[in-house]
C-alpha cells in the first residue's frame, strides 16, 4: 500500500506523536468537523462584550430621581429630562435608545452596582481580577477559560471559544484549549508563496509539524508551539463563515459593529461556538467626558441592537445571550476638566430573549461613598458571573468561582 | 558567583538582546571583542558616529508629517542605525509610555516624544522623568494639560506611580490625589487645529498650581512637581529603593527574563542607586551578569511584532521601506505610536495569537517571497554564497544558523529537510543547488523558519 504524504512526512520526520496533534478537521476542513461534532453538542452561546477603559455607570444608567446627580456631576450631568425612564428611579442615557427599544421588548436584564471588596482602582490590576473573577490574583486562567477547561477540554472544537480581538483577552485564557483571535477573516490563513502553488501541501504540512507541542528548544512557551495548529483548523472553517451571508441587522461603523457581525456570521455558521468575545475601548474618559461618552455608549447599544436584529432574522436569538462588562465605574464628583477618574462599582447588562427583564439592585447610592468618593458596591460580580455560569452554560460555577455566591436570579426559569 | 562562559553563542544572545539581531560576520566580530569589550562596545554608544547613517535615513524621505512615516522611519533605525542598543533602548521606552497618536492626533508631538526618549534614553533616568512629565504628547495623553488646582485629574499622577516609576502596589489612593495636586500647573499651550495639533508647547503655569501642603509618601510639605517627582524616586522602603526594584525589574524582564528572582532586582537597585539613577549603569550589571548568559535566559523573550519585523531584515540583511512592516502592524497587534491605554502592550506570550500568528507569517510571506527589484526583499544567492549548499542538510543548517535558530529539535530539523526534498505531490525528492530550486525551495525555507515558533523567541 502506498504510504500517503501526509504519513511519509510524519514517518520521515520522526513525528509519530505529533500526528495525534494534528486535529482532523486540520486536513479535511468543515465537512469533517461537522460530522465529529453533531447537532447536539452545540448548544447555547455567551457573547461577552468588554467595555474597556472603566465605563461611567452614571452617564449610562442615571439615578434620576436623586438631587445628588445634578450636584455631582454639574459640569458633565445629563439634562434629565431627555433621559430613557426604565422605572421610577433609573434611566438611560438618551444616546441608547436602540437598548431601551430592547429593553421595551423584555430583552433587558440591568445589573446594578456590580464590582468586587476593596476595589483597586488600578485599570490593569482590576482588569486582571474581572478577567480571572478573582481578587487576590492568584490564578493565571480567566473565569471562563476555567469554563473551558471543564466543559469543552482536550477534544475540543476549534472554534468553542474565540476572540474577536487583536489579543487574546485573559477571560478566556485556558489551560487545555485553544482559543483563537482575529479581528477580520479576510486575512485569517497561512500565506504561502503564490509563485510555487504546488508547493502550498509541502509548506503546510511542514508549518504544522515544526509548530508542535514537543519543541525542545529549552524555555519554549506552549502558547508558542501549540498555536499553528488551533491557527489552521480554525481558519479552514472561517473561510466558509462569512461567504454569502446576508445581515439583518444595522450594525455602527467601527471595529466594534465589524465585531457583532462577525460574531452573528460565527453564530449562523453553526460552528459550535460556545463564547464570543468582543471588546471596545475609549472608556477612560478623565476629560471632555461630555463629547466622548454619548457616542461610546450610543455605538454599545446600536451594536448590540444589530445583534439581535440579526440573530431575529436568522432565527437565532433564542441561542445567544450577551453581558457586558468593565474594570470598574467611575468617581461619583467629576473633575474640573470635564471628566471623570477612577470608580468602583457600575452598571451591566444581560441582553437576550433568556432574561428575566428587570433591573437587580439598585438605583446607586450617591450619599453613602466609601474613603475615596466612590460607590459603594452592592453585587458582586462573582455573583453576576456565576448567574450566568449556572442558569446559561449549565456549568458547575462553585467549581469555578468558589462557593457562595448568590444566584442573582436574572435568567427566565424556562431556560433553566 | 560563576563567571560568563564567553562564546559565539553568548555573543549572538547578546546582539539580539541588545540590540535586535546580527548577520554572521556581526556576531563573530562581536565575539572577538570579548565580554566586556562587547557590552561597551553596545552601551557606549557615544562615539559611533551618526553622520552618515543620519545622511541616508534622510534621503529616504519618510514623511515625518504622518504617523505612518514616522513608524518607517523608527523601524529603519532600529534595523539599520549603528548604534542597535541605542534604538533597543528607545524602542524600551516606546514600550514603557509612549502616548498614542489616536488621542494626541499631532504628529510631530509624537516624533518629538521619540526623540526624547532617544536623547535621555541611557542617562540620568529622573532626567529622563522630568522630561516625559513635561512632554506636550504625554500631558495631553494622560490629561494632566488639564488638570486643576480646583479639582485635579488625577490620571497622570496615578499611571506615573502605577505604570512609570513605582508599581502598583506601593503607593496608596491618597497619594495619587496629592501627587496630582502636586503636579497642577504642568501644562500646554498652542494646541490647536489650526496647525493639525503639532504646535502645542510645554508650560509651567502657576495660575493652575495648587500651592497648598500635600503628603507625598509620607513627606509633608508645599510640594511642587519636581519635589513629587524627586520624592516618588527616592522612596525607599525595608527592601531598598522601590523606583530602582521596578526599573531594574522591568529592565531585567526586558532584556532577560520575566518575573526575575529576588537578588537579581535587589543588586539591580542597588546599581540603580549607587550610580545617581543612571540607567545605563543597570543595564551594563544586566549584560555582565552571568545569569544573563544562561541558558534558561535565553530564547525566553517573545519577539514583538516590531522586533520579529526589524529582525527578520537584520538577519538576512534585507532591503526594505518597512512598508509592509507598517502594513501589518495592526494584524500583529502592535501599532507603533497607538497603544491602547496608557500600559501600552504586554509582552511576552500576550503578543501570540492565532490571529497574530497568521499576520507575521503574511509579512514572512511578503519579505521572502518578492522577487522584484523593490520593495522589502533578500538576495537568496547572498545567504548561499560561498557556502556548500548541496544538500538539504546543508542547505537547512546555514539558514537555520543565520536566523540563530539551530538548537531546535531534531524533529524539526528533520521536517525542515524533508520538505526541502519534497516534490510538489508530497513524495520524495532530492534537492539539487539549482537556481529553480533555490527560487522555490529556499524562499520556503526561510518563510518557513521565520514562521516557526523558534523564530518568534529571542
Amino acid at each position: 500500500m502506498p504510504i500517503s504524504r501526509r504519513d511519509f512526512l510524519l514517518r520521515s520526520a520522526g513525528f509519530v506523536s505529533v500526528s495525534a496533534m494534528v486535529p482532523r478537521w486540520a486536513v479535511a476542513g468543515t465537512r469533517m468537523f461537522e460530522e465529529s461534532v453533531g447537532a447536539g453538542a452545540i448548544g447555547r452561546t455567551l457573547v461577552v462584550l468588554e467595555l474597556m477603559g472603566g465605563n461611567d455607570g452614571l452617564n449610562t444608567v442615571v439615578p434620576y430621581t436623586d438631587p445628588v446627580y445634578a450636584q455631582v456631576r454639574s459640569r458633565i450631568g445629563l439634562p434629565l429630562d431627555t433621559l430613557l425612564q426604565l422605572d421610577g428611579k433609573l434611566a438611560l442615557n438618551p444616546a441608547m435608545s436602540s437598548l431601551k427599544a430592547l429593553w421595551d421588548k423584555n430583552r433587558v436584564a440591568l445589573v446594578e452596582n456590580v464590582g468586587y471588596p476593596n476595589s483597586s482602582l488600578s485599570h490593569f490590576s482590576s482588569r486582571d481580577i474581572w478577567h480571572t473573577a478573582d481578587p487576590t490574583l492568584a490564578q493565571r486562567q480567566g473565569w471562563l477559560g476555567r469554563w473551558a477547561d471543564a466543559a469543552i477540554g482536550n477534544n475540543s472544537n476549534p472554534l468553542a471559544c474565540a476572540a474577536i480581538s487583536q489579543s487574546l483577552p485573559r477571560t478566556l485564557l485556558a489551560d487545555s484549549v485553544s482559543v483563537p483571535s482575529f479581528v477580520s477573516l479576510a486575512t485569517y490563513s497561512y500565506a504561502t508563496d503564490g509563485a510555487y502553488a504546488g508547493d502550498r501541501n509541502n509548506q503546510l504540512n511542514t508549518f504544522l509539524l515544526q509548530g508542535a507541542d514537543q519543541y525542545e528548544i529549552e524555555n519554549t512557551f506552549s502558547e508558542v508551539t501549540g498555536l499553528g495548529n488551533a491557527a489552521i483548523s480554525s481558519s479552514n472553517i472561517l473561510q466558509t463563515v462569512g461567504s454569502g451571508y446576508v445581515s439583518g441587522g444595522q450594525y455602527p461603523a467601527g471595529s466594534l459593529g465589524a465585531g457583532l457581525l462577525l460574531i452573528a456570521q460565527i453564530i449562523n455558521a453553526n460552528v459550535g461556538a460556545r463564547i464570543l468575545y468582543v471588546t471596545y475601548g475609549g472608556f477612560d474618559n478623565h476629560a471632555n467626558e461630555d463629547n466622548d461618552h454619548d457616542t461610546l455608549v450610543k455605538t454599545v447599544a446600536d451594536g448590540i441592537k444589530a445583534l439581535f436584529d440579526d440573530l431575529d432574522a436568522h432565527g437565532k436569538s433564542h441561542d445567544v445571550l450577551l453581558m457586558t462588562w468593565s474594570e470598574f465605574g467611575r468617581r461619583v464628583q467629576d473633575n474640573a476638566s470635564r471628566g471623570t477618574d477612577h470608580g468602583t462599582a457600575a452598571p451591566h447588562f444581560v441582553v437576550g430573549d433568556a432574561v428575566k427583564p428587570g433591573i437587580y439592585g439598585g438605583p446607586p447610592n450617591l450619599s453613602s461613598l466609601d474613603a475615596n468618593g466612590n460607590l459603594k458596591i452592592e453585587n458582586d460580580f462573582r455573583s453576576y458571573y456565576g448567574t450566568l455560569l449556572s442558569d446559561w452554560l449549565k456549568a458547575d460555577s462553585a467549581a469555578i468561582l468558589g462557593a457562595g455566591w448568590p444566584n442573582l436570579g436574572f435568567i427566565n426559569k424556562r431556560y433553566i | 558567583m560563576n563567571s560568563v562562559n564567553w562564546t559565539r553563542d553568548a555573543a549572538a544572545h547578546l546582539l539580539r538582546r541588545a540590540g535586535f539581531g546580527g548577520t554572521p560576520s556581526e556576531i563573530d566580530a562581536l565575539y572577538t571583542r570579548g565580554l566586556e569589550g562587547a557590552v561597551s562596545s553596545l552601551l557606549d554608544y557615544d562615539s559611533i558616529d551618526l553622520t552618515s547613517y543620519e545622511a541616508i535615513l534622510a534621503a529616504k524621505n519618510y514623511n515625518l508629517l504622518n504617523v505612518r512615516g514616522i513608524q518607517q522611519w523608527f523601524l529603519d533605525r532600529m534595523a539599520f542605525s549603528p548604534r542597535p542598543f541605542q534604538e533597543k533602548m528607545t524602542y524600551f521606552w516606546n514600550l514603557h509610555w509612549t502616548s498614542g497618536i489616536a488621542k494626541v492626533k499631532g504628529e510631530t508631538l509624537i516624533l518629538n516624544q521619540n526623540r526624547t526618549e532617544r536623547q535621555y534614553a541611557v542617562g540620568k533616568f529622573d532626567d529622563l522623568v522630568v522630561k516625559i512629565s513635561q512632554d506636550p504628547a504625554m500631558l495631553y495623553w494622560l490629561d494632566n494639560w488639564l488638570s486643576r488646582n480646583t479639582r485635579p485629574n488625577e490620571n497622570y499622577a496615578r499611571e506615573l506611580m502605577e505604570l512609570f516609576t513605582l508599581g502598583v502596589d506601593n503607593y496608596t489612593q491618597t497619594d495619587v490625589t496629592e501627587v496630582a495636586r502636586a503636579l497642577t500647573g504642568w501644562t500646554i499651550q498652542g494646541y490647536t487645529q489650526a496647525d493639525g495639533y503639532n504646535g502645542a508647547f510645554f508650560v509651567d503655569n502657576a495660575a493652575f498650581h495648587d500651592n497648598g501642603s500635600k503628603t507625598i509618601l509620607g513627606q509633608t510639605g508645599n510640594w511642587n512637581q519636581l519635589d513629587a517627582i524627586r520624592i516618588i524616586l527616592t522612596d525607599t522602603d525595608a527592601r531598598g529603593s522601590v523606583s530602582g526594584r521596578f526599573i531594574g525589574g522591568k529592565l531585567w524582564k526586558f532584556f532577560a527574563y520575566d518575573d526575575p528572582p529576588d537578588f537579581i532586582v535587589d543588586q539591580l537597585a542597588a546599581v540603580y542607586v549607587s550610580s545617581g539613577r543612571v540607567i545605563r549603569e543597570i543595564v551594563r550589571a544586566i549584560f555582565l551578569a552571568p545569569e544573563f548568559y544562561e541558558a534558561h535566559t535565553r530564547k525566553t523573550w517573545v519577539r514583538s511584532p516590531v522586533e520579529y519585523a526589524v529582525a527578520q531584515i537584520r538577519m538576512l540583511e534585507g532591503t526594505t521601506d518597512f512598508s509592509s512592516a507598517v502594513n501589518s502592524l495592526s494584524g500583529m497587534g502592535q501599532v507603533l505610536f497607538n497603544p491602547e491605554d496608557a500600559r501600552g502592550w504586554d509582552w511576552g506570550t500576550s503578543w501570540m495569537n492565532t490571529g497574530t500568528l497568521f499576520a507575521r507569517a503574511s509579512l514572512a510571506n511578503t519579505f521572502a517571497t518578492n522577487r522584484g527589484s523593490s520593495g522589502t526583499r533578500f538576495d537568496t544567492n547572498n545567504l548561499l554564497a560561498g557556502r556548500d549548499a548541496s544538500t538539504a542538510e546543508k542547505v537547512v543548517d546555514i539558514l537555520a544558523d543565520r536566523l540563530n535558530i539551530s538548537d531546535v529539535a531534531s524533529d524539526v530539523r528533520a521536517a525542515w529537510i524533508a520538505y526541502m526534498n519534497a516534490n510538489d505531490d508530497g513524495s520524495r525528492g532530492a534537492w539539487t543547488n539549482t537556481a529553480g530550486n533555490v527560487d522555490k525551495k529556499v524562499r520556503g525555507l526561510v518563510h518557513l523558519m521565520l514562521t516557526s515558533p523558534a523564530f518568534h523567541l529571542a
